[in-house]
């Protein structure tokens, strides 16, 4: 059974310290954050990568990413017959904490209402319903450690009416009792998830019922919550209190979810990390800050690796930064990577951020520890720049189910056009690794990799004499001397 | 005028030759390490194998991949290069790389580019202005990218052309280019110059060449032009004349072949060197080579295939967890291809692993004296019946002693 051991706490809204453990997993210490996966893996990352450079204990995985067949078809992940088959289906290593979700991370709001059975999700090729019990009987078979219990939670909408929170409320106890009763009802020897009561992101008045209900009928089958509104944590129940709190309140910066942590969250699922690596940003902060220097202004909490102002350097990401990324390359390659818009930016990237959050959840840990949290979160927020950076250069392509439909009605490309049609009358030819052979349509398909960098070329006035031209051998010469 | 012979830096070690085929397998020493021949080298276009680190490039035994001159002297650029010492250090791969002269690129662009004897003008990618790519300039950037193997600049121009005397020219020019880079050479102790032999379909203006080409005494030896869209009986017999009139103690570099049938068909008429994108390519369209041929796993039929991709593969992927791998199914990648860039990742370097793999197979079987079995074996396994074989391969290896339609 999942293990929750507070090691230091202060009473209610102050951070808190404590330990995860559960049999065959790593432990995690908290406060603390797990990976957020899409379709299985840390975005940018492949499975070989998580092992060796990315150092988590746990994974957050959403059922959404797996069942684009349902309910046509049997989704392909329920017939791989293996224990834990989620876990084996992901390649995810044996001592990496797994926790199930319905909804990715954070959700893409649906444009179809949750029934009182029933919520909505986004697929990849969709949006979809997916019942409670459905929910209960993935959670048996695929096995995961921990399973968030299923939410009520009307996305995208402003205002809630108060009729609205009240069956929010309702629902989600319904849906609360019947994944514990699905746990109750599993054999003798069968896989024990454990399970993870969502708490509304409303007051507590509203859903007072339900958490009376949590705290007189439940508590003893629950192991942990999960907080979708950590300014809300001040309503939890003290009978709560002693169980991990996982946050799906997704902060927008570091500021923030220091303001989470001092509230008294535990684990963390932190968005920001995977949206700061697509727009080619270095997270760059430590805690606690260094000291600052007298009259200097806030530093950045990220560097933008478009500029090319990192073209020449040959200093690491981060100075003392010990990740795969900045003990191997420099902010120069890493630069031109992006720049070159080759996949690798991306993933050196992605591993030097979840390293800069590692060794921050580890200092915060030690704050707490010496009683220095509150100063130092003080001058965390002195020092550094409110914001992450605005994102300057393009990210990596953006799939389907990355946004939602209101979306879809904008004019804009969601990617920018990557290839256009050359000029059609002189065929090009001696393109590496056609199949002449093979397909007649494909024969005179140009290498795309010959061509990057040079789409758009024809509206430099293809047509120009070149023998007219002036060539800048001057230019040139400069450059090779 | 025939310059002196040039400074090689590195030793062909020939260590076996099939008593049928001209098969050879030999170590090349190179100034980053030994490479074993025949190699295939996988094309890092940008300084970055296709999303995988360096670490995961030397995981699935590459000791050898290509860059681009061309699309390095565009990015990140020659003061770069020169700024931070090299290609080697800017992508941190401690092993050899290859680099291409850049002429092919400027050729795929045909309309954007326009020969003459001083070399290839463009137009830069960048803002339009005219540039100047001349043999010179592309030995300076290949030096200043400091890469064990460089290229000539030749003048590609595409085999299926029927101008005759335009490919006479080129071939000629491309003679003369290659004695201004070896004039323009800076480091021949450190970086190896290859010629590059031309002259199209023409199996008379191929020997021409050849002879040319031999006689400046590069250390290594490349034969270019193909893979452009030519018939495969045309494309062996150019390797087969020009291995024919080659130095036994140098190494064979055909350019851009990569397809696994093409690689073993070369491999028997003397070539040792290939490099193709096709592998890492296709790789991110889904497709993943397998000694049964190409499965493109975005078929919904591997949606529920929880086998590895193929079965029995070493590569990091295939190999299940007890084992040190990933146990990575073909159900999973079917799962993540063209939806997250880790699925392109995954199938990058198995495919990278299955030519590396299939090299090391022919090596194997070259210093055992068996390859005409291999080459029968490799063929039964890819096409269920020999009906099916390729009509160009059976006749390419009738052509070195190897009967694939023999039982």
């Amino acid at each position: 059974m999942l293990d929750f051991a507070l090691l230091k706490t202060t009473g209610t809204l102050t951070p808190r310290l404590g330990r995860l453990s559960l049999a065959g997993r790593r432990s995690v210490l908290t406060p603390g954050f797990i990976g957020s996966t899409s379709r299985g893996v840390v975005p940018h990352i492949s499975q070989d990568n998580f092992q060796k450079s990315l150092g988590l204990d746990g994974v957050y995985v959403a059922l959404e990413d797996f069942i684009e067949k349902h309910p046509q078809k049997t989704p392909p992940i329920f017939h791989l017959d293996a224990p834990a088959s989620i876990r084996k289906f992901t390649s995810l290593p044996e001592d990496t904490l797994l926790v199930l979700g319905a909804r990715r991370n954070p959700p893409i709001p649906s444009p179809t209402a949750n029934t009182n059975t029933e919520i909505s999700l986004l697929t990849s090729v969709g949006y979809r319903s997916l019942s409670c019990e459905y929910y209960a009987a993935a959670a048996r078979k695929l096995q995961p450690d921990i399973v968030v219990g299923l939410a009520d939670i009307p996305l995208g909408q402003e205002v809630v009416g108060a009729k609205r929170k009240d069956k929010m409320s309702d629902r989600t106890e319904t849906w609360t009792r019947d994944i514990i009763a699905k746990q109750k009802s599993l054999g003798e020897g069968e896989h024990r998830f454990n399970i993870f009561a969502p708490i509304l992101p409303i007051e507590r008045d509203l859903q007072s019922w339900y958490l009376e209900h949590l705290v007189d009928d439940m508590v003893s089958k629950i192991s942990g919550v999960a907080i979708y509104d950590a300014y809300l944590l001040d309503d939890l129940p003290e009978e709560l209190h002693h169980l991990p709190r996982l946050s799906f309140h997704a902060p927008a910066s570091p500021h923030e979810l220091l303001r989470h942590i001092s509230l008294g969250m535990d684990l963390f699922t932190i968005p920001f990390i995977s949206s700061a690596t697509d727009a080619g940003i270095a997270l760059d902060f430590v805690f606690p800050p260094p000291q600052k220097p007298n009259g200097g202004s806030r530093q950045t909490l990220g560097i933008d690796m478009w500029h090319t102002e990192q073209a020449l350097s040959v200093t690491p990401l981060g100075e003392n930064c010990t990740c795969y990324a900045c003990t191997k390359h420099h902010r120069a390659y890493i630069q031109h990577l992006l720049s070159a818009k080759e996949m690798l930016g991306w993933v050196l990237i992605q591993i030097h951020n979840h390293a800069v959050l590692s060794t921050f959840f580890t200092s915060v840990r030690a704050s707490i520890e010496a009683g220095t949290f509150d100063a130092d979160a003080a001058a965390f927020e002195a020092f550094y720049e409110p914001q992450l950076p605005e994102k300057t250069g393009q990210g990596p392509r953006v799939r389907g189910y990355q946004f939602g439909s209101e979306e879809h009605a904008k004019a804009e490309k969601k990617n920018p056009k990557a290839f256009r049609k050359l000029d059609e009358e002189i065929p090009l030819k001696v393109a590496h690794g056609q199949q002449p052979n093979k397909k007649p349509a494909m024969k005179d398909v140009i290498d795309d990799e010959a061509l990057v960098g040079l789409v758009g070329m024809e509206d430099a006035n293809g047509a120009m004499q070149m023998e007219d031209l002036k060539l800048e051998d001057d230019r040139t010469a400069e450059v090779k001397a | 005028m025939v310059p002196v012979p040039m400074t090689s830096s590195l030793t062909f070690e020939l260590l076996g030759k099939c008593s049928v085929t001209k098969a050879r397998a030999a170590t090349l020493h190179l100034p980053h390490g030994p490479v074993p021949l025949p190699i295939f080298m996988p094309v890092a276009t940008q300084a970055s194998l296709k999303g995988l680190t360096p670490d995961q490039l030397e995981e699935t035994g590459c000791r050898l991949c290509l860059n681009n001159t061309y699309h390095l002297g565009l990015k990140p650029g020659q003061a770069t290069l020169d700024a931070i010492g090299g290609a080697h250090r800017f992508q941190s791969w401690p092993h050899n790389i290859l680099t291409d002269s850049g002429g092919f690129q400027m050729v795929s662009l045909l309309k954007l580019a326009k020969v003459t004897e001083e070399g290839v003008r463009f137009l830069s990618p960048h803002d339009g202005s005219p540039m100047l790519l001349t043999p010179e300039h592309s030995i300076s950037l290949q030096n200043s990218i400091g890469s064990d193997i460089i290229m000539q600049l030749d003048d590609v121009i595409a085999t299926t052309s029927p101008d005759l005397a335009r490919m006479k020219d080129a071939m000629e020019r491309s003679v003369r280019w290659l004695d201004r880079c070896m004039q323009a050479h800076k480091y021949p102790e450190k970086q190896n110059l290859f010629c590059i032999i031309q002259g199209g379909l023409d199996l008379g203006l191929r020997r021409e060449c050849t002879k040319a080409m031999v006689e400046r005494d590069t250390p290594g030896i490349a034969i270019g032009g193909l893979s452009g869209g030519e018939a495969k009986d045309e494309y062996c017999k150019v390797v087969d004349t020009c291995t024919g009139l080659l130095p036994e103690k140098k190494p064979r570099y055909v350019m851009g072949v990569g397809y696994p049938e093409d690689l073993v068909v070369s491999v028997a008429l003397g070539a040792d060197m290939f490099d193709c994108v096709w592998p890492t390519r296709t790789a991110r369209f889904g497709n993943a080579i397998t000694a049964r041929g190409v499965l493109n796993l975005r078929n919904a039929v591997y949606s529920e295939d929880f086998g590895p991709i193929e079965e029995g593969c070493r590569c990091v992927c295939c190999r299940p967890s007890e084992d040190g791998g990933l146990g990575i199914t073909r159900a999973y990648i079917y799962h993540v291809t063209a939806k997250e860039t880790a699925g392109a990742h995954l199938l990058t370097m198995h495919n990278v692993h299955y030519q590396l793999n299939l090299m090391k197979m022919v090596r194997k079987a070259i210093l055992e004296d068996r390859y005409p079995t291999f080459v029968k074996e490799f063929f039964s396994k890819l096409y269920n019946e020999k009906s099916k074989y390729p009509v160009w391969a059976v006749n390419a290896l009738k052509g070195v002693g190897v009967n694939l339609l023999d039982n």
